[in-house]
């Protein structure tokens, strides 16, 4: 059947079942805004962990007795593990005229005391291609391991929260996303299952003058596709503004300014736009092989 | 049957029984050529809508084969049966006319289903609802329409496709004397073209003075008037 007909006819059923075809879309619509939140606020708490991890060094504290000579090979080994983008060695002077610098208005604080009483240590710089917090532990873990080495220290607790937050927040997301998929296509399915309730008799006398399964069902399922995509396109457009409104008031401070907060990008709303309307179309498909038997 | 024709329709032994014991038709036999207009009758019961609602297979013979334009009905997958249905144009006793559609809408639905374009299938739907004499009501909904006329709407839905078996269902049943007369004559027409027909009806004067063949279906046997 050509593709104009099927248009055409699934624009005549809509209209004649406006109220019933709008109240799906709209639920649609706002299953979609749930998954759009979550992903949106998924989608920046991942760039928030980037931007900060990103800066995270580890810092290897050496043993304070380990000859000098030991030191070029170890920064070598440092600098040789996957994953390290600048290594710096910081010797125990250098530890203390820090300290120093630190303590420049008490100096007296520091009087007395040996300046070789700190550690020496390697400033570790983590690759931010290859930056992931399960990473960043992981080698810290190994350092620790070495024997010339005292203690390691990095944002151990701060990077642990983050990801177990982060992995709830995607776990959320993926949630969420299923939840769209099936009470999207369940809503739908059930729309289209009561207009075919409705329209029983036209089909029913459709299939008698020779319509084809593909005739009948052709509207129904390119109705739910629209539904699908019109409901998915309404939440974008809402989730847009809202995001704008949040962001507006929460971008007053400058700390909040400089995480430089993303909408989802194009290709993401194609695939939620794309998804949804196939997935409508396809819980349709479902719900009408049972009714529609030659 | 005309000897030596192809039959269009043919019944083989077919049976069809209702639990728990009710025989609608006892291995009946039958065979109708290209061209012939015949006439079922039968008192109300007797299995005439039965027989029809076979022969577009909205119903299955128990046992038994139907042979329709040289296809064995059994044979027929899902998918075929829309291209059974699109040769057998069927008048149903109840009209089946969606009544919330024009006149034009309906009888299109006919050749919607064949994928007509636009303008083709206008022009095809104005010259048949022409032909049964309702072209000043062609845009008035069904449901404004009388009785009379909704039968000749659904008369039109089944020929506008031109299909070379028209089935009739007491065609006649709701009309008065005059609109009778009008509607054989427009089966005679079609039949003139081409088209075989078979009407059920158990009214005994459409078929009194005919020189049609006429059957007569009783505890569901056929015999031949």
């Amino acid at each position: 059947m050509p593709l104009g007909i099927i248009f055409k006819r699934a624009l005549r059923d809509m209209r004649q079942n406006l109220v019933t075809h709008v109240m799906t879309t709209i639920v649609v619509a706002l299953t979609c805004l749930v998954f759009i939140f979550f992903s949106v606020f998924s989608l920046n708490l991942q760039r928030i962990a980037d931007r900060f991890g990103k800066e995270l060094a580890i810092v290897v504290y050496l043993k304070k007795d380990l000859p000098q000579e030991k030191i070029p090979s170890l920064y070598q080994k440092v600098v040789a593990m996957e994953g390290i983008e600048s290594v710096r060695f910081v010797s125990s002077e250098e530890a203390f005229k820090r300290l120093e610098h630190y303590f420049k208005n008490e100096k007296e604080v520091l009087e007395g005391v040996d300046p070789l009483f700190l550690p020496p240590s390697f400033e570790i710089q983590i690759d931010r291609a290859f930056y992931n917090p399960g990473r960043v532990r992981s080698i810290a873990e190994r350092l620790s391991k070495w024997p010339e080495v005292q203690k390691v220290q990095y944002g151990k607790e701060w990077v642990d929260r983050l990801e177990s937050f982060s992995k709830a927040v995607q776990a959320a997301v993926a949630a969420s996303a299923i939840l769209l998929l099936v009470t999207a296509a369940f809503v739908v399915s059930n729309t289209i299952k009561l207009t075919v309730y409705a329209r029983q008799d036209e089909i029913e006398i459709m299939r008698l003058v020779g319509a084809t399964n593909g005739f009948i069902q052709g509207p129904f399922l390119l109705a739910s596709f629209l539904q699908g995509v019109g409901g998915s396109l309404a939440a974008i457009v809402t989730g847009f503004f809202c995001y704008e409104y949040v962001v507006n008031i929460i971008t007053q401070t400058e700390l909040v300014k400089s995480l430089n907060l993303q909408f989802l990008s194009p290709a993401h709303m194609l695939t939620i736009v794309l998804v949804s309307g196939v997935f409508c179309m396809a819980g349709t498909a479902m719900a009408l092989r049972r009714f529609l038997t030659l | 049957m005309l000897s030596g024709d192809q039959p269009v329709i043919e019944l083989r032994q077919v049976k069809k029984r209702y639990a728990p014991d009710i025989v609608a038709l006892d291995e009946v036999d039958l065979a109708i050529s290209k061209g012939e207009f015949v006439f079922l009758t039968g008192p109300s019961g007797a299995g005439k809508s039965t027989l029809l609602r076979m022969l577009y297979k909205a119903e299955e013979p128990t046992g038994g084969s139907i042979i329709i334009d040289g296809v064995e009905l059994s044979s027929l997958s899902k998918s075929q049966i829309p291209q059974l249905r699109r040769k057998v144009g069927v008048i149903f006793q109840d009209f089946k006319l969606l009544f919330n559609r024009t006149v034009f809408e309906n009888v299109a639905l006919s050749l919607e289903v064949l994928g007509l374009k636009k303008d083709q299938l206008a022009a095809r739907v104005r010259q048949v609802v022409d032909g049964v004499g309702l072209s000043a009501k062609l845009h008035r909904k069904v449901v404004q329409l009388s009785g009379g006329e909704q039968q000749r709407v659904a008369i039109a839905r089944a020929v506008v496709n031109r299909p070379p078996i028209i089935l009739a269902d007491e065609p006649t049943g709701n009309l008065d004397r005059k609109r009778t007369m009008e509607v054989l004559a427009l089966m005679d027409e079609l039949n003139a073209r081409g088209a075989s027909i078979m009407i059920a009806t158990h009214d005994d004067s459409l078929f009194n003075n005919t020189h049609r063949r006429v059957l007569r279906l009783k505890d569901g046997k056929i015999e031949e008037l």
